[in-house]
């Protein structure tokens, strides 16, 4: 097991006290470093919204007519 | 077939209010269709035949009172119908397809299906469904997998799944499904019918399993785009008990269904929906872009923006979303899930809530960007629900499937989950049947709110082709 699999699973059983139910769960958990990668990726493309209810506002906003 | 399972759901309605067919005329033929088709194909969890043929008995006795009184008639007076098995109906039983929920039985009732109570439906039964909604296949080992009508060793789609069979099985005029990431689309595509994904917040969720409170939509599975307008008429609009719900106005959408696409701009995406489509798919789809463009619709290709951020996000947020909803039966009894139920929602207890944050935050700034790029140069876009050929139960069995099983798994929802992390409403229409005799699905997506374009859009492809009312080999 690597170390990113052994730290994911002490902090979920610690944070939730949930544990791995099955090894579909512990692959799909070794899984997240990519989504890492990804959303490493993504740092500094869109700026970080302030307001409130920002994406009801954008529903509203990108509706027909507004 | 009888005759009258095979009228539309608009059809039956109007049967039942003027006297051509009576309410448990309608609902016998359901009976005899749901007696010849079920055994193969698994579509309901329970049924209420004695509190059904009550209803049906009331409502023919409200039409002849309506007659003598000149009262008027609900828009769905006398048409029975069953839903997927997660909308709250007090005192009866609700199991979200799960061994979890086995013995649950709500003590209040959800406002949608109030409300189409209140327009004269009333329902009959509760549908399979993927076990808490978490599958696009229609797989689930406590109730046993959904068939699909067309072919039985095939997928349903999910995770409304007994919704597509019943209403493609003439077993239900229509049925609701919901979608957190394709599930109301999916299995309208896989089964041959025609279903919508509203505008997130344009239907209220009270007494409705969640899944993912920023994902979740509530909407009907039916057979023609007019019989979707109609139900999306009775649900639609705010509701006080569901505070997310819009107070947009809900507009007249039947009265937008005139087949004139004249001047409509029809954007099929050049990249993102159509990686690795299989041949008969994108000919399907190409054949019903011509269709559009006889009636006068503009068709044009276009370059989607921020797919990448709409995917990597929208994964985020559903993740935690359904993890921290599930969090105490995955403490307490994490073997009652389905395996890949389970192991699909642990990763989502390790992502960092400043993640779901950031992801959540983005939204509104990713909607007005892909919004103002996209809907600048066409109206709706235009994409297969399902990119590939449908897959058979075995090939996506995530718990006892041959190696690829996930990648084939994870394709069959790939078209639909960006359209609910951007909120915007979407319809699949069949538009083809493949090699192996399956149905392929047509989706059509627009702006927030603009549910009566795209059915106007779905609606005239109906007009010109014949594909929504073929009937599957299991009612032969």
């Amino acid at each position: 097991m690597d170390d990113f699999l052994k730290a994911t699973e002490a902090m979920i059983a610690a944070w939730h006290g949930v544990t791995a139910p099955n090894e579909q769960g512990r692959r799909l958990a070794d899984d997240l470093q990519g989504i890492i990668r990804n959303f490493a990726r993504l740092r500094g493309t869109i700026a970080f919204e302030e307001e409130p209810s920002s994406f009801e506002a954008a529903l509203q906003a990108t509706k027909d007519g507004a | 077939m009888t005759d009258l399972a095979a009228l539309s759901l608009t059809e039956a309605a109007e049967a039942v209010c003027t006297g051509q067919a009576t309410s448990r005329a309608l609902l016998d033929a359901c009976w005899t269709n749901w007696e010849k088709a079920n055994p193969a194909i698994n579509a309901t969890i329970w049924l209420d035949r004695a509190g059904a043929e009550a209803a049906a008995d009331a409502a023919d006795a409200a039409v002849r009172a309506g007659k003598s009184l000149g009262r008027p008639l609900g828009k769905l007076h006398g048409v029975p119908m069953a839903h997927k098995d997660m909308y709250y109906q007090a005192g009866r039983p609700c199991t979200c397809g799960s061994a979890l929920r086995r013995d649950f039985v709500p003590t209040y009732t959800c406002t949608v299906l109030a409300r189409m109570a209140e327009a004269g439906a009333y329902s009959f039964g509760g549908l399979n469904m993927s076990e808490f909604a978490q599958s696009p296949t229609g797989h689930n080992k406590t109730f046993g997998n959904c068939r699909n009508p067309w072919d039985g060793s095939h997928i349903t789609g999910g995770s409304s799944s007994g919704s597509g069979a019943a209403v493609a099985a003439r077993m239900s005029y229509a049925a609701l499904g919901s979608d957190t990431g394709g599930s109301i689309r999916l299995p309208a595509a896989a089964c041959g019918v025609t279903g919508i994904k509203p505008t997130q917040t344009r239907v209220s969720r009270y007494g409705v399993m969640p899944l993912s409170f920023s994902h979740d939509n509530v909407g009907p599975l039916a057979r023609t785009a007019r019989d979707c307008a109609r139900i999306l008429s009775v649900i639609a609009g705010h509701d006080a008990n569901d505070l997310t719900s819009a107070h947009e106005p809900v507009p007249d959408y039947e009265a937008a269904l005139d087949g004139d696409l004249r001047g409509m701009r029809i954007g099929i995406t050049e990249t993102y929906f159509l990686d690795g489509a299989d041949a008969p798919v994108l000919a399907a789809m190409e054949a019903a872009a011509k269709v559009l463009a006889g009636r006068g619709a503009i068709i044009s290709q276009i370059k989607l923006p921020l797919m990448d951020a709409v995917s990597t996000y929208g994964g985020i947020v559903s993740r935690v979303e359904a993890a921290t909803i599930h969090a105490q039966w995955m403490r307490d009894d994490p073997q009652a899930y389905g395996a890949h139920v389970s192991g699909r929602m642990y990763p989502g207890y390790a992502i960092p809530t400043p993640y779901y944050i950031e992801s959540l935050s983005r939204r509104g700034p990713i909607l007005k960007a892909f919004a103002a790029d996209v809907f600048s140069q066409v109206d709706v876009l235009l994409n297969p629900t399902i990119r590939t050929c449908l897959p058979t139960l075995e090939e996506t069995d995530m718990d006892n499937g041959p190696p690829g099983t996930e990648h084939r798994f994870l394709a069959v929802s790939a078209n639909c989950r960006a359209y609910n992390y951007l909120g915007l409403p979407a319809i699949s229409v069949n538009c083809g049947i493949d090699p192996n005799g399956l149905p392929i699905g047509l989706q059509i997506a627009g702006r927030p709110f603009a549910e009566a374009r795209i059915l106007k859009v779905a609606d005239a492809y109906q007009r010109d082709t014949d594909f929504h009312n073929r009937i599957p080999p299991v009612l032969a």
